[in-house]
């Protein structure tokens, strides 16, 4: 188990404890962090479980993948740290990891 | 799951709310020597291999060497991926918020006013013209003397697809070249739309097409396997979603006094009930062994059942034959579970198609005297390898 901080645009805070080895989004989920919606289930196909990876963390989860970018895109979200969270693995160098999620996910 | 529920309300006793099951169970045909998985982990696991291939009659029999002579449907890996990718803008939630809803909201004025005109009409025959434009908009078939003569060709064309192929969609593509009927479509759609976006390229899927030089028969199957995938699926899905709610009082009430999530929440319930695709073919091009269960041998040929894995206990919960539209939150899974497929193939179209569902039905329910004055007939449509409702007749009073 990690520790996952996820950050709302209104400031309210939740940690989760994650599951190594699964997505973050999946994660997310299981935990119910609302924000949170993955409505394709983890396909890379809806850009609706964006999350912005706070700049001290983006060394760690990486740039975005080609398989993220045309969600991103369409999403508009420009954010530099921004990530599908369902692309985004959870291991245990992520412990204390903090994501922002976006004010809309559509 | 606590054992008491299960007990409380055994599979096999319990309320069955699914219409199509019966008629599903009578004709529905894997493929000859497909071995059919019913997990849905399993399933799922499956669908998301890179190392499966699309199978079944006629994606075997495709020539993968022209790429640009054949619907994505039938690619896998880099090409499929890239083809996915230059479209899939089109069907982002933004774009569906932003420019599709306008062409939902128009249909749907045109639609309401036809109905309240004639006071009664097919409901099959609404559903199909909300399914068409939508899907046209995103083809880029906009050039049409109307968009009724355009949906009625290409009814012509999809109906005139008769042999019957195991799989979702795989005579459609298959015999669509044969197709006399195919060249009024031609004449009359694409080709104008083709000049159309020489001219001034837009963002749709023909405009693509154009720049990527596809050949007129590239452009013919792309065309129609959006026709077979997007809009036969949808005709049929908003006529299941209003037959359950017309015969539901308490769950219409509910979907017209709920918020747009619960709207969409009891919409994914009903389409987990009654998939509208059945079987999806997929070939092992290497062993897949995972961790959920999947485990095909190389060359070896499986057939999803989404019915059984939309069905499977183990990601339902107890009751899975009941329609409950809390389940999918509770037990934390995406809401049509694999009615849209997954991996690789799940379909682009699956926000859109619940968007327009939607706004189709919420209208249709608010309008004063709606009534359903006869009930669909439920048929068995071998092209989508699903159910056909025909006959549903829906009255309202006068504007
Ligand atoms: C209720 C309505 C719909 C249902 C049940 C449905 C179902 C499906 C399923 C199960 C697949 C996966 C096939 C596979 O894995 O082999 C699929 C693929 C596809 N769908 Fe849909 N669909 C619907 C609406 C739409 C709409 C509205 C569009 C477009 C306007 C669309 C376009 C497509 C396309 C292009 C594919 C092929 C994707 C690929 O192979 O990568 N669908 N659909
Ligand atoms: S869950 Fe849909 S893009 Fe991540």
């Amino acid at each position: 188990m990690v520790a996952i901080r996820f950050i709302a645009v209104d400031g309210s805070a939740q940690t989760i404890d994650a599951t190594v080895g699964i997505s973050l989004m999946e994660n997310a989920v299981a935990n119910g962090v609302e924000a949170i919606e993955a409505i394709c289930g983890g396909n890379a196909y809806c850009g609706t479980c964006r999350v912005h990876v706070e700049p001290e963390w983006r060394k760690i989860t990486g740039p975005i993948t080609e398989i993220e970018e045309p969600m991103i895109e369409a999403s508009g979200d420009t954010d530099p740290g921004v990530r599908l969270s369902c692309q985004i693995e959870v291991t245990e160098a992520l412990e204390g990891l903090v994501v922002h999620t976006p004010e809309s996910q559509s | 799951m606590s054992s008491a529920q299960v007990q409380g309300c055994p599979v096999r006793h319990g309320r069955d709310d699914r219409k199509s099951a019966r008629l599903a169970d009578a004709n529905l045909q894997p493929a000859k020597n497909a071995r059919v998985v019913g997990s849905f982990a399993a399933a799922r696991e499956i669908l998301r291999s890179p190392k499966v291939r699309q199978a079944g009659a006629s994606a075997d029999q495709i020539d993968l060497s022209r790429p640009e002579e054949i619907s994505f449907f039938f690619l896998d890996g880099d090409k499929h991926r890239k083809r996915r990718a230059a479209v899939a803008g089109l069907f982002a939630p933004k774009t569906i918020v932003t420019r599709h809803r306008a062409v939902m909201d128009r249909t749907m004025d045109a639609i309401v006013a036809d109905l309240q005109g004639r006071g009664s009409a097919p409901l099959d025959e609404l559903s199909w013209q909300m399914a068409v434009d939508v899907a046209a908009e995103i083809v880029g078939l906009t050039e049409s003397d109307s968009n009724v003569n355009l949906a009625n060709r290409v009814k012509a064309v999809l109906d005139s697809s008769v042999s019957r192929k195991p799989g979702f969609l795989n005579t459609l593509l298959f015999n669509a070249k044969m197709i006399p009927r195919v060249g009024k479509f031609w004449k009359h759609d694409l080709a104008p739309a083709i000049e159309a976006r020489k001219r001034q390229p837009k963002d749709d899927v023909i405009s693509y097409m154009v720049k990527e030089n596809y050949s007129k028969k590239g452009m013919i199957m792309e065309c129609l396997s959006y026709g077979g995938a997007g809009m036969m699926t949808t005709r049929e899905f908003i006529v299941m979603a209003a037959w359950h709610l017309f015969e539901k009082p308490e769950l219409r009430e509910r979907f017209l006094t709920g918020g747009e999530d619960d709207q969409f929440a009891i919409l994914e319930e009903i389409l987990r009930l009654e998939p509208v695709a059945s079987l999806l073919h997929r070939k092992a091009a290497e062993p897949v062994e995972g961790t959920q269960g999947a485990s095909v041998q190389e060359g070896e040929t499986v057939c999803v059942s989404i019915r059984e894995a939309n069905t499977d206990e183990a990601i339902t919960g107890p009751c899975p034959y009941e329609l409950d539209p809390d389940r999918a939150k509770r037990m934390k899974v995406v809401g049509p579970y694999l009615s849209f497929g997954d991996g690789p193939h799940r379909c682009p179209g699956a926000q859109v198609a619940l968007h327009e569902t939607r706004v189709f039905l919420d209208r249709l329910f608010r309008l004063p005297g709606i009534r359903l004055v006869s009930e669909p007939e439920i048929q068995w449509n071998p092209q989508i390898q699903g159910y056909e409702l025909r006959g549903a007749v829906v009255a309202c009073d006068p504007a």
